[in-house]
């Protein structure tokens, strides 16, 4: 069986890649087999932050460079993520979970399902309690909408439930978690959706 | 949990049609119902209308259709049915309009198909969402919109 293909996309400094760092050890210590390629505009600074983290294997960490709109090779044209992720499973036969980071992007950016088969959004707090209202693709489209910096909604005056309420309304009651990565609040719910909805363990 | 991990086949393929045909009769065809922005899921968990819970992880050259056969055995069969498409339709007043609703719905990237002097915009989740990005183009009724009734696209 091939392994399950998942993304993360969302706005430049939301905490797609704080986000991963927080997932890995929590998915690896569940016993998922699991693999990572990012998406940078010209740069592998991602791949290489996570590479670097001691969280992974450095060689399960691969990286696309998408040269010019980061949402076009996740979306338009997928091909160079698709081979990215074939030659990862080869690499590592047995492996059950791959993860697209995408590269920083607006509230516009979706996966195409030819590259994943379920893929969240991540939005923050310091972004502004308005991005929900904006109903942006990206955050009405996405399988899980993420909210995360959760601690920082008293410092930039945003009324969290609020938030979160207005975000579940424009996706129509779809799935919203509340994130803080920093101190790994919320990341073991967002581990259990990912099981649930791709690895069927749960 | 029943796991689903490569398609049969086509419910109108001959070796499966009189096998469904007396499964038909009997009542024991289950159907999975998709709407149509899922059927490129390779892997998603997914309920029949009997109550059967689906996981499926089809291999990366396989996709689900209208008509797939998922699962045959003696006593019982499981069908995909694609819901029909829902679709919004959206007509503007002149042709500066229509060349302001077009930019928007490439920006957007909206699944479209034309229809004479209207853009029709396949619905994916409520119509507000779509008519509250079109603004004042709507609001304005420099852009009528509509919802089609089922069967009014084909």
């Amino acid at each position: 069986m091939t392994a399950a293909r998942i993304g993360i996309g969302g706005p430049v400094g939301s905490g797609k890649t704080a986000l991963i760092e927080a997932l890995i050890p929590r998915l690896t210590a569940n016993g998922i087999n699991l693999a990572i390629i990012t998406n940078d505009l010209v740069t592998r600074e991602d791949a290489e932050r996570i590479r670097r983290s001691g969280l992974i294997d450095p060689a399960r960490v691969g990286a696309v460079e998408a040269g010019a709109c980061p949402h076009t090779v996740i979306r338009e044209d997928p091909t160079m993520n698709m081979v990215a992720g074939d030659e990862m499973e080869a690499k590592f036969p047995g492996l059950q979970l791959l993860i697209y980071e995408s590269g920083g992007d607006n509230l516009a950016s979706t996966f195409s399902l030819d590259l994943v088969d379920w893929w969240m959004f991540v939005i923050d707090v310091a972004g502004g309690d308005d991005i929900p209202r904006k109903r942006g693709p990206g955050v009405l489209r996405c399988d899980l909408l993420v909210v995360n910096k959760t601690d920082l909604a008293p410092h930039v005056g945003v009324n969290l439930p609020r938030m979160l309420d207005e975000a579940r309304s424009v996706r129509g009651g779809r799935p919203v978690l509340a994130t803080n990565c920093r101190t790994g609040d919320g990341v073991a719910e967002i581990a259990a959706a990912i099981d649930a909805a791709v690895l069927f363990r749960s | 949990m029943l796991r689903i991990e490569h398609i049969l086949g086509s419910r109108v393929e001959e070796k499966f049609a009189s096998a469904l045909h007396d499964l038909e009769h009997e009542g024991a065809v289950d159907v999975l119902p998709l709407a149509p922005g899922d059927v490129s899921r390779r892997r998603m968990r997914a309920q029949t209308r009997a109550g059967e819970d689906l996981a499926i992880s089809l291999p990366r050259d396989q996709a689900l259709f209208d008509g797939a056969v998922l699962l045959l055995e003696p006593g019982r069969a499981i069908v995909v049915r694609v819901n029909a498409e829902r679709w919004l339709q959206l007509s503007p007043r002149s042709i500066s309009d229509a060349v302001e609703l077009g930019y928007h719905a490439g920006n957007l990237h909206w699944r479209v198909r034309f229809a004479g002097e209207s853009l029709l915009v396949a619905l994916e989740g409520p119509v507000d969402n779509y008519v509250a990005r079109l603004g004042t183009l709507v609001s304005d009724r420099r852009v009528a919109a509509a919802v089609l009734a089922e069967g009014d696209a084909a």
